[in-house]
């Protein structure tokens, strides 16, 4: 199919026979250069990412049953890895789980309705997508991260220095250490919760139609808050210096804008819900 | 010529044609074998102009960004659509996230319709397409049911809160057409639909 | 060689397509990506060697189109404005790439491609009747990158030399040395195809 047009891309499959009856594993490894860029796109199953010592991509792979089969293929620096079901497959046949080893500033994009998605402690983007797959992403930084789930539960921890767009229909986004130039959640119902300090100067939008927003944040955090939820409460622990003018008129218990912190360049932060709760939270010094 | 010379020379007369090539050709069998085989390799290459259909993918892929950009229009604008939005939005960032997801559930009826005659399934339903939700939520479920039936509860259920927030959302806008968090609201209510949307068809494509 | 199209009948006619897709009909946008959807995926599909690379620059020049249909005014076929734009499309991602698929003098591999060869494999199958496109199609991705987009262009799309020279940057010269190399290396990995098949038949 596709012509190897320089000697170092190499791809090895290698299968070794599972202990379950149709179970199988398959390894493959695909040599890369820099910024590579790897996708695999699972329709059942878990796929998770961590990084190689070395400009290899390794693929772990663990097939349920032979009603699904592993396409591959690279091209130059791009990796795609697919499953692909077969006549007959449903959720259980057709189930694959994969880890996955990438160079650490490889860009992944990862697609599974079922999940779970996992990546960590890379530097390039992270595209994780799926409609009831839990999302973990951690110990990320310099890049863009990109998620879309239905209702599964988001989980981000440790991203330094991120482009962050969460797009969660019901399921519940926390986030710890999250910071970045631009923070952005949006959700119908999830609840989305805030545990860090709003840093680098960036933009956090956090918005859920009918689900709650807590942020937990240091006493010391300098941003520029503003709050509002059409029907539902707002309350917040930490003292703001109001803001003499809102576009948005004040109505205690459903709205409050401030700032918070002496530092001259700061953070906006916008929450927002239509009936959810919002509360903005001191993290408490022991923690 | 020798034959080492017709071959060069076949890069600036391709056919064979000059005087020098056919007094060549005459008399040796082996270019002219050759120069025939080229032949054949160059008649067959038009086979190959359009060997190839693209995935249904590739569409869905035009489609939806074509709303998000907003160079799709709908025939009539729809109901929610405020126009001094475009002011500070632009028009086709609001049309977009409520076409974007009509378009989606469009793209879901033709898919399940899979008939030939698509132009005229097109027709059909861009009258069709006037009515909201109702329509191409059922179809939305139609496919995930399917489809991707053990989801078909969640995505009933996910369904069910994005309307809601679509129509709290609106109320919130008929309320107070200038407020800016109205607005945003809404676009991020048909973007949630839209993503819903894209997901179901996501899912069942092969 | 084309195989028949599936709108029949009450389709669109292309002019009103495209005065359609210019007011924002998406029944008008389709309409045309349908017309032309396997030329530009072929294109891109010969020039890449990879499904999913040339689904994604389809796209994108299906969109680059959509974007500037307001400006075409039927000064030449719109076939030709999209054929040019789906290949300005394809070798920008090739140079993204920094593979060395423009510069076609990279593409000579070795010199024994330099000097023609006398002896033309007289015991070799020779290439008679028609070939398969199957064959042709995978002896076609497995040219160098700069032979398979010369061919691709020329001899393919029908491309003249010197649009080949003005897209490529190359001298027409070089194009038309090119496009000879290109086909004598078919006719190689045609003929050692065949030969292969003979060989295994006689075996079997």
């Amino acid at each position: 199919m596709v012509s190897k047009r320089t000697a170092k891309l190499v791809a090895i499959g290698v299968i070794v026979a599972g202990t379950l009856v149709a179970e199988s594993k398959k390894e493959y490894h695909f040599a890369v250069g820099p910024k590579a860029g790897v996708s695999v796109m699972n329709p059942y199953g878990s796929i998770s990412v961590r990084p190689s010592l070395n400009n290899t991509v390794v693929v772990n792979v663990v097939l349920h049953s032979d009603k699904v089969e592993v396409d591959n293929n690279q091209n130059g620096n791009r990796v795609d890895i697919q499953s692909h079901l077969l006549a007959g497959a449903d959720a259980d046949s057709g189930r694959v789980d994969y880890e996955v080893l990438v160079p650490a500033d490889a860009s992944i994009t990862l697609h599974s309705s079922t999940g779970s998605l996992r990546a960590e402690k890379l530097h390039g983007d992270v595209s994780l997508e799926g409609a009831g797959a839990d999302v973990d992403i951690r110990d990320i930084s310099d890049a863009h991260v990109h998620v879309k789930t239905m209702n599964g539960a988001v989980n981000l921890d440790n991203i330094q220095n991120g482009h962050v767009e969460v797009d969660s229909l019901s399921g519940e986004v926390t986030m710890r250490g999250v910071n970045g130039p631009l923070v952005q959640v949006v959700s119908t119902s999830g609840k989305i919760n805030y545990i860090g300090d709003f840093g680098n100067s960036g933009e956090y939008r956090l918005t859920s139609h009918s689900g709650d927003i807590e942020a937990t944040i240091p006493e010391w955090t300098s941003a520029d808050v503003s709050a509002r939820s059409v029907r539902g409460e707002v309350h917040d622990d930490i003292p703001l210096q109001p803001k003499n003018h809102t576009w948005f008129p004040i109505d205690k218990g459903r709205a409050f804008a401030g700032t918070m912190g002496r530092v001259a360049v700061s953070s906006t932060v916008v929450l927002r819900t239509f009936s959810g709760k919002i509360h903005l939270r001191k993290r408490s010094e022991n923690k | 010529m020798n034959c080492v010379e017709l071959q060069q020379s076949l890069a600036e007369v391709e056919d064979g044609g000059s005087s020098e090539q056919k007094a060549h050709l005459r008399t040796c069998p082996a270019c002219s074998a050759l120069l025939k085989e080229l032949n054949l390799i160059v008649a067959a290459a038009s086979q190959l102009q359009e060997a190839n259909e693209p995935s249904p993918r590739v569409w869905n892929s035009i489609e939806f960004a074509l709303r998000q950009e907003g160079l799709i229009r709908p025939p009539r604008a729809g109901r929610s659509l405020v126009p001094s939005f475009s002011t500070r939005w632009g028009a086709a960032r609001w049309l977009v996230p409520a076409a974007a997801m009509l378009l989606l559930a469009l793209g879901i009826y033709l898919r399940r319709e899979a008939l030939p005659d698509q132009v005229e399934h097109q027709a059909r339903v861009a009258v069709a397409v006037g009515n909201p939700p109702d329509l191409d939520d059922a179809d939305l479920m139609q496919e995930v049911a399917d489809n991707d039936p053990a989801m078909k509860t969640q995505y009933a259920e996910n369904l069910r809160q994005v309307n809601e927030s679509i129509r709290d959302a609106q109320g919130l806008v008929d309320e107070s057409p200038n407020d800016e968090d109205a607005r945003r609201s809404l676009m991020d209510a048909y973007q949630q639909k839209s993503m819903l949307f894209k997901m179901a068809m996501d899912r069942s494509l092969p | 060689m084309t195989e028949p199209r599936q709108q029949q009948g009450s389709e669109l006619s292309e002019a009103e397509a495209i005065e359609r897709a210019k007011q924002g009909d998406a029944e008008a946008f389709r309409a045309l990506y349908e017309k032309h959807k396997r030329r530009v995926y072929s294109l891109c599909l010969r020039m890449t060697a990879n499904t999913a690379e040339a689904e994604d620059l389809a796209q994108e020049a299906f969109l680059q189109l959509y974007r500037k249909i307001a400006t075409f005014r039927g000064e030449s076929a719109f076939s030709t404005w999209l054929h040019r734009l789906s290949v300005n499309v394809v070798l920008m991602h090739l140079r993204k790439k920094s593979l060395p698929v423009v510069s076609l003098e990279e593409t000579v591999q070795g010199t024994e491609e330099d000097s023609p060869k006398r002896d033309f494999g007289a015991d070799d199958v020779a290439l008679a009747g028609s070939i398969d496109r199957m064959q042709l199609q995978r002896a076609v991705e497995s040219l160098p990158p700069g032979y398979r987009m010369i061919f691709v262009l020329h001899d393919i799309e029908g491309y003249e030399h010197n649009e080949i020279a003005k897209i490529a940057g190359c001298s027409i010269g070089n194009s038309k040395s090119q496009l000879h190399k290109a086909r004598m290396k078919l006719r190689d990995l045609l003929k050692m195809n065949r030969a292969e098949k003979a060989g295994k038949s006689r075996a079997g």
